[in-house]
């Protein structure tokens, strides 16, 4: 049973986790807290289900499943990746010199009209994803590893190293860790801020969408309302790793998809959605910064 | 001319506020000529295919109704209020309907809907039944105006238990529910009727709308239960078996009328074959349902599992209004109290409480994606 909880806690755990990437590193760059970003999660939710659907009527499940995910991934990622930069366009830029709750507020408004466009467009009723996948995967000391389990976690980590490596390999990279340390000074040496925070978005939210897709292959249910809770966790997640750290968030996501899973196990099912908050209350209590998170320092 | 001008805008304003008033009054005498029937359910959010269902029902049966010339020779009307399976909301959709004089309601669908909203409709004297709600507790509150045309979850518990017993004899048996009026008191009543008849290793409450249930699951599975019983509605169960799949838990599921739905198959695919359901009779069969079936998969398409419940309702209280002379709401009540309906489901009478008099439910088992009644 440990192993099982082990793993179902850490399929779990790398979809928070790339949800909180976005949140951490849209943090990271901006000081902003972007509330829309569990809408683009839920965003890519749906158009992986339209993709798919596309596909099944094309008929390429048939000829090759594999094939068929990837692409549904990359094609929900890349529509997702535009969404993020107009988010950013449009309710975020023109408020940049303004005070630091004015684009909060606009954030929240662009969560509440996505959250309605897709209600108005796409009903209120869940829409279901039939099990492409198999259910019975391969035993790992007892337990049961689905291939939805392995493949989410596998791609999940896939994608992780890829954005580490951009970030401390690349002049991109290098940029963007220049902007957030101090946007003023990047700007000054020539880095063209716009284009970094720009990307910033599009990268945070790609890697949302992705996890859209891949919940959309575990639990086979999307839903407009999806995004709220799935972002306060993973929000969540990005603070208790340290928000504005990239490795933080991914520690951070793994950690609360682990302490879900055990907390609904071993002490009771019916608080499984409190244990995630009482974590951060503790986090916030007894170290602010978060787990890899570093004391903020002020600046003169 | 100053003063001239504003005598004008006054004599202006005057007139247009007695033409409102009058055209208001109009409509209030309008509103007299027509008899307001309630049809209450979710029809938003994930359960809204019952609460359509319903209206569908009650609008089905109010247009032949008014084809006929209506009742006490004025027009039926249907109102339509969205309870979004919400008690909140319920008693929302309650004062609304009660504030547009219906007379009667047909609903609400879920029994966490349906008890706290009963005692507003008897107060303002009118007539409730409800096409779906079983938890024992709607008709124990002592209203005389309240009566369902299902069945309750005590008999429903019953008929569960003492089929796992007879037919499957488990040695051990896990037990969850939704944490609803509905789920818990099924399960309850499930566990109840099952006594010492096999052990309970397992019992808890899951969080509705969560998407994963895994951990809750896996710890069933440690537990080596032979069956497991869910208290709940079909979006839960869908998830909960699809994901059981997922864990390595074979073990068959016996739930509710509540998962009684094409749609429970839709979330989980092959996975929910060899779950058993209680529901009523299958109404395909009946030869009395024919003529609704026909009708109503020409209008709305194929009939939800409670369509015929709701159909039911609407033409037993309509006919009590019809046979007293009245749209008065202890008058109607006690008609319906001590008369056999002839309902498309078959003769409908009720018991001093206002349940029916016969327990309809049978068992049901979804096989290759079908529901196949068990003999």
């Amino acid at each position: 049973m440990f192993v099982q909880q082990l793993i179902n806690g850490l399929a779990l755990g790398a979809v928070y986790a790339l949800i909180a990437l976005g949140y951490t590193m849209v943090y990271g760059i901006l000081h902003l807290i972007n509330f829309a970003h569990g809408e683009v999660y839920m965003l890519g939710a749906y158009l992986g289900i339209i993709v798919m659907g596309v596909f099944t009527l094309a008929g390429l499940p048939a000829y090759s499943l594999p094939l068929t995910i990837v692409l549904t991934i990359l094609i929900s990622m890349a529509f997702c990746a535009l969404y993020g930069a107009a988010i950013e366009r449009f309710a975020y830029r023109p408020l940049r010199g303004a005070s630091k709750l004015a684009p909060l507020i606009s954030a929240v408004g662009v969560s509440i009209i996505l959250q309605n466009v897709v209600m108005l467009t796409q009903g209120t009723e869940y829409k279901n994803l039939p099990p492409l996948l198999p259910s019975e995967g391969f035993d790992l000391f007892g337990a049961n590893v689905s291939p939805v389990q392995a493949f989410i976690l596998g791609s999940s980590i896939a994608l992780m190293v890829i954005l580490h490596v951009f970030v401390t390999r690349t002049r991109l990279g290098k940029a963007m860790r220049a902007t957030s340390q101090d946007r003023i000074m990047a700007g000054l040496l020539g880095i063209n801020i716009n284009q970094v925070i720009s990307i910033t978005f599009m990268i945070g939210s790609s890697l949302a969408a992705a996890a859209g897709v891949m919940v959309t292959l575990y639990y086979g249910v999307v839903h407009f309302f999806m995004g709220y809770l799935a972002g306060i966790k993973a929000f969540t997640a990005a603070v208790l790793g340290g928000i504005g750290s990239i490795p933080g968030a991914m520690l951070g996501g793994f950690m609360l998809g682990l302490i879900e899973n055990f907390g609904a196990s071993y002490i009771s099912s019916v608080y499984k959605d409190a244990f995630a908050f009482l974590v951060l209350i503790i986090t916030l209590i007894l170290r602010p910064s978060g787990l890899l998170g570093q004391k903020a320092l002020d600046k003169v | 001319m100053k003063g001239d001008r504003t005598m004008k805008r006054i004599c202006a304003y005057i007139s247009v506020v007695v033409a409102v008033a009058i055209s208001l009054s109009a409509c209030q005498s309008q509103q007299q000529n027509v008899v307001r029937i309630g049809a209450a359910g979710p029809m938003t959010g994930d359960q809204s295919k019952m609460g359509i269902d319903l209206r569908n029902s009650v609008e089905l049966a109010v247009a032949e109704w008014n084809q006929r010339g209506g009742v006490l020779g004025k027009k039926i009307e249907v109102l339509a209020g969205d309870d979004q399976a919400d008690p909140k909301q319920a008693v929302s959709v309650a004062n609304k309907f009660i504030n547009q004089k219906a007379v009667a309601v047909v609903g609400h669908w879920n029994s966490s809907c349906s008890i706290p909203t009963a005692k507003y409709y008897s107060d303002a004297n009118m007539v409730m039944i409800s096409p779906a709600t079983t938890n024992p507790q709607f008709t124990l509150q002592g209203f005389k105006k309240v009566f369902r045309v299902c069945g309750t979850d005590d008999q429903q518990g019953r008929i569960a238990a003492s089929f796992a017993l007879t037919s499957l004899r488990p040695k051990k048996v896990a037990i969850i529910h939704d944490k609803t009026a509905y789920g818990q008191g099924l399960a309850d009543f499930f566990q109840k009727a099952l006594g010492n008849g096999a052990e309970i290793v397992y019992y808890g409450g899951i969080v509705q709308r969560d998407p994963d249930y895994k951990a809750v699951l896996t710890a069933i599975k440690e537990k080596k239960p032979d069956v497991y019983f869910f208290g709940g509605i079909y979006p839960e169960a869908g998830r909960l078996v699809r994901q059981a799949k997922e864990v390595g838990l074979t073990i068959p599921m016996i739930t509710g009328d509540g998962v009684y739905d094409p749609t429970f198959v839709n979330i989980s695919g092959k996975a929910a074959d060899g779950t058993y359901v209680t529901f009523g009779k299958d109404p395909a069969g009946l030869t009395t349902a024919r003529s609704f079936n026909e009708k109503y998969k020409k209008i709305y398409g194929e009939p939800g599992p409670y369509s015929i419940y709701a159909y039911d309702a609407a033409n037993i209280i309509l006919t009590a209004i019809k046979e007293t002379g009245s749209t008065d709401g202890a008058r109607v009540a006690e008609y319906i109290a001590k008369n056999t309906f002839q309902g498309a489901f078959g003769d409908i009478s009720f018991d001093t409480n206002g349940d029916v008099a016969k327990a309809p439910y049978v068992v049901w088992q979804v096989r290759d994606g079908k529901f196949i009644e068990v003999k």
